[in-house]
């Protein structure tokens, strides 16, 4: 079997520090002004003395049906069969449908330039550079609490169910990411509820489902009313001259009739 | 010997204030594009990371293509069923689609990160995407258009002889036009079919091609009947009104069946709840039902409305008004996207989109060049009026 990998982050783990921008920033020579990894929260939640904290880092998904890559005219994005959903600039248009299609809001684009510069689409990219030469990828390496960690995906759903089941009380009892938007390459543990992480609730079906499923019929569709429209324009035109043919008959035996 | 002094006039060009007016607006939206070809969309628009599509993809997309759906309607109804009274009616909304189609593609130009590269679509297949059947379906249907209104030009220069053989061959490319009109009007619908989470519930069914598809005929009938009834004022020519009662006749029919559908799925997605909400949904909905459906299909049923030119007109307006905050509706007002202050740091979100000025006076110049091609053609190709 192919290898696929992906994330696990744990909320309970977090402690907020953003050394994983910082790294995300240098490896991937991000300018200062973007970033590709947000560390979100809430703040403080609930009243003293139950006061509580959630932060969630926030980077691509890396869906397992990504949605980018279904909405994507000429095809920039690919999902590498060991999980990573890639972006090639090569290809973009930027008509920015991938934004649209996204149900996270990962991918962003370079409103500031003009076409000399080239506006292009940015978002995570798993680090391909260093995942193919054996290493994790910048934001898990240097996670100091290992709130992050990076491997097998089957592996890390086993190992996040585990902690669940060693800290009932402390987790919410699922896994966000293992069925969520048909499966994502970047699965959270989290104490506190997932929407307070600002994860949008999704169903189990990828969110590309109904609209693939209406592309299937295109084409068939498409012959199909092409055909019906010949038939009726061939079965209008051949009622028209019999009706043609009718009268100028009737009309003939009016004539002969008269003579 | 006397010189001859007199100065002979110059012949001087009689150009209206109307065209002033419009060739102004051209001028701008060009500095508007040109600043934003130099330094990127952001510096003329309210696009942000969170907001991708804004008011020219609900304007010059979402609207531009519906308003140019009386073409494909006209030349069916006139080549493939051969109900040849409606001939009068099939060049203006052949031009019409053949200039809103036009505009169509000039202002993705402006809206594309990268115009250059829009014959990608040509080269590079993504068969799941929606995106690149419009894209190649409004393609091919511009160039049939070009061919269906090839005649008309060749008349206006006097080649009858190319225009007639062109005429020979122009059924293949009817039923070309429709199949593929049929097509991409539907899956303006479907585009927003990847959005299930994002677009409100109201909007977002399995049908809402098929929902597309249905409006799309009542605005082409619409449109024929507003182009009509203009083009008669401004060039003081007479209006077909035997011909726009008939075609106002069919709009109820349209209207109903679109009514059934909206409120059947509904029904059939199980939120008919939503109907009858406080929020600014529930609103839009029942502005676009009420403005755009009901009252339009109440007012075309009666025979004095559409036997009067001002009343035909008005109920045209009002459907237009009201199918056009439908468009604006699913591409705009009722799609929310997740809340950007959880994903970015606040110096990159926008968690509003208010389209800026020059955003918007780039539609109203490309809007401006449609209407100045229009009356150009009409007054010197033979549009309406002509013998067949």
């Amino acid at each position: 079997m192919i290898q696929h990998k992906a994330f696990l982050f744990d909320a309970t783990r977090c402690i907020d520090c953003r050394a994983c921008m910082v790294a995300c920033s240098v490896e991937n020579n991000i300018a200062m002004n973007k970033t590709r990894i947000w560390v979100a929260g809430e703040g403080l939640m609930g009243k003293y003395p139950d006061l509580q904290r959630a932060t969630m880092v926030y980077h691509c998904m890396h869906c397992n049906h990504p949605d980018c890559l279904s909405a994507c005219p000429v095809g920039a994005y690919t999902k590498r069969l060991d999980g990573p959903v890639e972006y090639n600039g090569d290809k973009c248009i930027g008509c920015r449908y991938c934004m649209n299609a996204c149900p996270f809001g990962v991918p962003h684009f370079d409103y500031d330039k003009g076409i000399i510069e080239g506006a292009f689409i940015d978002k995570c990219t798993f680090c391909p550079q260093r995942v193919d030469n054996g290493m994790e990828p910048a934001c898990v390496a240097t996670c100091p609490t290992d709130a992050l960690v990076y491997g097998e995906r089957e592996d890390l759903i086993k190992e996040a169910h585990a902690r669940i089941a060693a800290h009932p009380g402390r987790y919410v009892d699922h896994v966000y990411g293992e069925g969520e938007n048909g499966g994502t390459s970047y699965l959270i543990l989290s104490h506190v509820p997932f929407n307070q992480l600002g994860l949008p609730n999704m169903p189990e079906t990828p969110v590309n489902e109904v609209s693939e499923k209406v592309m299937e019929m295109t084409i068939p569709f498409a012959l199909t009313w092409g055909a019906v429209l010949t038939g009726v324009t061939v079965g209008a035109a051949l009622y028209e001259k019999n009706r043609e043919k009718k009268e100028k008959a009737s009309a003939q035996e009016e004539k002969e009739e008269n003579k | 010997m006397k010189a001859n002094l007199t100065i002979h006039p110059r012949a001087r060009l009689n150009i209206p204030p109307l065209v002033w007016i419009l060739l102004a607006l051209m001028g701008i939206a060009f500095v508007v594009a040109m600043a934003r070809y130099i330094s990127g969309i952001g510096a003329i628009s309210d696009l942000s990371y969170s907001y991708p599509w804004g008011f020219w993809i609900s304007f010059d997309l979402f609207t531009g293509v519906a308003i140019s759906s009386g073409a494909f309607i006209m030349a069916g109804t006139v080549y493939i069923l051969r109900i040849k009274k409606y001939q009068p009616l099939l060049r203006p909304s052949v031009l019409t689609a053949f200039i809103g189609y036009t505009m169509v593609a000039v202002a993705l130009l402006v809206d594309l990160g990268h115009p250059e590269r829009i014959w990608y679509m040509l080269i590079y297949h993504n068969p799941t995407s929606v995106l690149l059947e419009i894209g190649i379906c409004v393609m091919s249907y511009l160039t049939v258009l070009a061919i269906e209104f090839s005649p008309v030009a060749f008349e206006g220069i006097k080649w009858e002889k190319t225009a007639h053989y062109i005429h020979k061959f122009i059924i293949p490319f009817v039923i070309l036009g429709v199949v593929l009109s049929t097509l991409h009007q539907s899956s303006l619908g479907s585009l927003l079919l990847i959005q299930p989470t994002k677009l409100n519930l109201l909007w977002w069914t399995p049908f809402l091609p098929v929902n597309f598809f249905v409006s799309a005929i009542s605005i082409g009938l619409a449109m024929i009947i507003l182009e009509s009834s203009l083009s008669s004022r401004y060039f003081k020519r007479g209006l077909e009104t035997d011909l726009l009662d008939s075609l106002a006749k069919a709009i109820p029919i349209i209207l109903v069946i679109y009514l059934i559908l909206k409120f059947g799925e509904l029904a059939w997605t199980g939120n008919l709840g939503l109907l009858f909400t406080s929020s600014w949904m529930s609103g839009l909905f029942w502005a676009e039902i009420l403005i755009g459906v009901l009252f339009p299909m109440i007012w075309f049923s009666f025979k004095r409305n559409r036997q009067s030119p001002n009343a035909l007109l008005f109920g045209a307006i009002v459907l237009l008004l009201g199918m056009i905050l439908n468009r604006f509706n699913v591409s705009w007002f009722a799609v929310k996207h997740p809340d950007p202050l959880y994903y970015l740091p606040a110096f990159m979100s926008n968690v509003n989109y208010i389209p800026t000025l020059p955003e918007i006076s780039v539609s109203i110049g490309i809007f401006a060049a449609g209407i100045l091609a229009f009356g150009l053609a009409v007054k010197y190709l033979p549009v309406f009026n002509h013998e067949e």
